[in-house]
């Protein structure tokens, strides 16, 4: 017969490790209210407040200079105050005016050489020793050669920032033309669209889904990118601004620029996928669970 | 544990899931000797999965018990052994054949292991496939380390869920001639599920009716079929086919109530 | 045996294009000499100049000490607490919120914190590579613990397993294939780190080494240095990709035989 204790230990790692698909309830009613939504958004919430009391309690355990560690109200506060109308947000906004440019031309450029390289197998060919030796160079170690070239400026972040996200839009476009099934190109011709048209209405939306995700890459590529690029370099952006106040002291100015950049990060990301989910619907990244 | 007491005695078992209106077994009973052969038929989707997972532990019961030797049990005992229809997710893809055998085993030193996961791999005729993947197996052969596996710790009750189903009729009958050939000579207690009528009657000592949502034993048929039984000759036997009509009626009756009835609202 | 005229072809073309470039790049650097093209001699003496002597230790092990240390953490901590984090079904929807923001900080804009909390010392640098390079393990150690096949996790539970063994012995293989996508993203992450610490605040190591040469327009150097970035980048990886294909040899059988199923 199992004690008490038994049946508690039982059930705890049975609830606990790995809940099995369909989960024993009893039969009887439970609390309405609580549904697994409302739960599931609590718990979320729960951690988030439960993060908070981690770094109050960092900060109580006296590893650091307690200076160097603001409380999270005071970030908050400051952040609150950069961000309306302040420098932290002027910075930030100079950061997107880089990220920005950078990335459109990657996506443009990316787009268009990878799809020449997967629709001109001679091209490719003649190509892929140049691009298997520039892919393992990080495109960050590149940034004093650019610097030999354009020195500092707005036009040798535009370069960077262009050259590190030009790769992952074209890699995925590649792949994604290439990978198109012959029957789609088959029933193109069937139907006597002409090459381009072809190339337009037939291959690319269908590399749409992957050219997206190679973008979305790209975006927090470019964003890694323009922020080094302002740290070593200065000039306006919220990289130079991290540093400059760390430098000057304002450390509770620091935490909150940090605190904002990764919002923005988080942004970026959640507005490529937005897009992609209301443009590409169809894509099977946003119907299959 | 007291040896006079069935191996499994499944005492008025009932379970549902979530919100579902009808519970999925109600009252489930039955006895099992040790030694004794039972196979568990009703129609589809009646549950006899989860039964059998409620008997094996990995369940628990909403209402009534399952006692081994007249005692509950929280974990599965050890002498408890499972064999799966999936075998290609119940096998572990990146441990050989040897070793996912040797799974069923725990704290025993490396000869013992090894003389005991040779003599499971040679009751199942896969003593030659030990260093291969389950990748590079066949269906049968699959199904077959799956099983050497569940029988390697020498278990006393055996659980089958529809072995069977997912291999070819030919590797079928020489699984059931396997399966039967090594409960004989382990002297185990083997609890088969599945959907074929036939199947099991002609493996079991007795063939437990379930019927349909929610589910309860609509009759057990004692099977009295003399032992070695043959692919050919025993179901040819008036014996062997009044039991399989019986069965089959007894089933069909069940299937027939679900299409004249009206369907549930909420499955 | 005569190679097939269509086995030189693609080849021929392959070289001769690269040659091609190299020859342009070679004419252009010592006719009209700029200082950003250096002539291809002066690189090459550059780059083998790198891999031994004092520059080896002063440019290459440091980086390369940092890399492994930052790494080699990243991937232990994140799979470990990825795999238990993944398991304990109750406890994602507390960690999730928390990882999904910090994952999108941009690594470097952590780099003046770190600064700040650690000093000028590799630790700070460890941390920096550290910090962008686990989330990736992380978050795919979460998944790929999550994804276990249930019916595995019965099979432990029959056999009786204990936690312990249950999450290293079954969770931890069938999850490592998930890992190790994770862990060659981190890789790449890492290098770029890497980079970025020693370009921004470091006295040692590649990325200061490319730095200082290119204030003192030794143009030669910096692209030496940057080969040499590029080749560690390509060891690792290549070392990288023979480990899965060593480890995870039992995964594309078992995909292999499922996929024409139509999985």
């Amino acid at each position: 017969m199992l004690n008490p204790s038994q049946l508690f230990v039982r059930s705890l790692s049975g609830a606990l490790i790995f809940q099995h698909p369909n989960p024993q309830r009893s039969m009887s009613n439970k609390l309405t209210v609580l549904t697994p939504g409302l739960v599931n958004a609590l718990k979320r919430l729960a951690g988030i407040a439960l993060a908070l009391a981690c770094w109050e309690a960092i900060r109580g355990l006296d590893l650091v200079d307690p200076r160097d560690l603001p409380s999270f109200a005071a970030i908050f506060r400051s952040a609150m105050v950069g961000l309306a109308g302040g420098e932290l947000a002027a910075a930030l906004l100079a950061t997107l005016g880089s990220w920005a440019p950078g990335l459109l031309v990657a996506a443009v450029a990316g787009v268009a050489v990878g799809t020449a390289l997967a629709m001109l197998p001679r091209l490719e060919l003649a190509t892929r020793p140049l691009i298997e030796f520039l892919r393992p160079i990080p495109s960050v170690a590149l940034i004093p050669v650019a610097l030999l070239v354009f020195g500092i400026g707005l036009q040798m972040q535009l370069f960077m920032i262009a050259f590190a996200s030009i790769w992952p839009v074209l890699f995925s476009t590649k792949t994604g033309v290439e990978g198109i099934d012959p029957r789609f190109l088959e029933t193109g011709r069937v139907l006597h669209l002409s090459r381009s048209a072809r190339l337009f209405r037939i291959v690319l939306p269908n590399a749409l889904p992957l050219i997206a995700t190679g973008l979305r890459t790209a975006s927090a590529i470019a964003l890694v990118v323009a922020i080094t690029v302002e740290m070593l370099t200065g000039g306006a952006g919220v990289g130079f601004y991290i540093e400059n106040v760390r430098v000057n002291g304002l450390i509770t100015e620091m935490w909150a620029a940090i605190f904002a950049t990764g919002v923005l990060g988080y942004l970026i990301n959640a507005l490529f996928m937005t897009i992609e989910r209301v443009a590409l619907p169809w894509s099977p990244e946003n119907h299959d669970s | 544990m007291d040896a006079r007491q069935p191996i499994l005695f499944v005492d008025h078992l009932s379970k549902a899931f979530g919100s579902a209106i009808a519970p999925i077994l109600k009252g489930v009973t039955f006895r099992q000797e040790p030694g004794q052969f039972v196979a568990v038929v009703g129609p589809s989707g009646c549950g006899k999965t989860t039964l059998l997972r409620c008997i094996a532990s990995l369940m628990q019961p909403d209402e009534g018990a399952v006692l081994h030797y007249g005692r509950r049990f929280g974990d599965p005992p050890e002498w408890l052994s499972i064999v799966f229809q999936d075998y290609n997710r119940s096998l572990f893809p990146w441990l050989s054949v040897s070793k996912n055998v040797a799974f069923g085993l725990r704290e025993l030193d490396k000869d013992e292991k090894a003389e005991r996961v040779n003599q499971a791999l040679r009751a199942v005729g896969l003593e030659h496939a030990s260093d291969l993947y389950p990748w590079q197996l066949s269906g049968g052969m699959q199904q077959r380390c799956a099983l050497a596996r569940s029988i390697v710790a020498q278990p006393k009750l055996l659980l089958l869920d529809e072995p069977f189903a997912s291999v070819d009729a030919q590797t079928r009958i020489d699984l059931q001639d396997m399966v039967m050939d090594i409960c004989q000579r382990m002297s185990l207690s083997t609890l088969l599920v599945t959907h074929d009528i036939e199947e099991a009657v002609f493996m079991a000592d007795k063939v437990v009716v379930l019927s349909t949502r929610p589910a309860h034993v609509v009759e057990e048929i004692a099977v009295d079929l003399p032992r070695p039984r043959d692919q050919l000759t025993t179901k040819e036997t008036p014996e062997f086919l009044r039991l399989r009509h019986r069965v089959y009626m007894l089933v069909r009756q069940q299937v027939q109530k679900i299409t004249l009835e009206h369907l549930p609202e909420k499955v | 045996m005569i190679p097939n005229r269509a086995h030189i072809a693609p080849f021929a073309w392959q070289i001769g294009v690269t040659a091609g470039l190299l020859v342009l790049w070679q004419w252009v650097a010592v006719m009209h000499p700029a200082p950003y093209l250096p002539p291809l001699q002066n690189i090459a003496l550059g780059y083998f100049r790198l891999l031994h002597g004092d520059l080896f230790w002063s440019a290459i092990v440091p980086s390369l000490y940092r890399l492994a240390v930052a790494f080699l953490a990243a991937v232990l901590l994140g799979s470990l607490a990825g795999i238990a984090i993944g398991s304990l079904r109750a406890l994602e929807p507390w960690v999730r919120p928390v990882f999904e923001y910090l994952r999108f900080i941009p690594a470097v804009a952590i780099l003046p914190a770190s600064l700040l909390l650690f000093g000028a010392t590799d630790k700070m640098r460890i941390f920096v590579i550290a910090f962008g390079s686990i989330f990736p393990v992380l978050l795919a150690a979460i998944d790929g613990a999550r994804r276990v096949e249930p019916m595995l996790l019965d099979v432990a539970r029959v056999n009786r397993l204990k936690v312990p063994k249950l999450l290293f012995c079954v969770v931890l293989p069938a999850a490592l294939p998930s890992i190790f996508a994770g862990v060659r993203i981190a890789l790449s992450i890492a290098l770029v780190m890497m980079v970025i610490s020693e370009l921004i605040a470091a006295d040692d190591g590649l990325g200061f080494y490319i730095l200082r040469n290119q204030r003192l327009f030794l143009t030669a150097n910096v692209y030496a240095g940057v080969l040499v970035i590029g080749t560690i980048g390509f060891g690792l990886t290549f070392a990288l990709l023979s480990l899965e294909k060593r480890v995870l040899a039992w995964h594309r059988g078992w995909r292999g035989l499922l996929d024409p199923k139509g999985a």
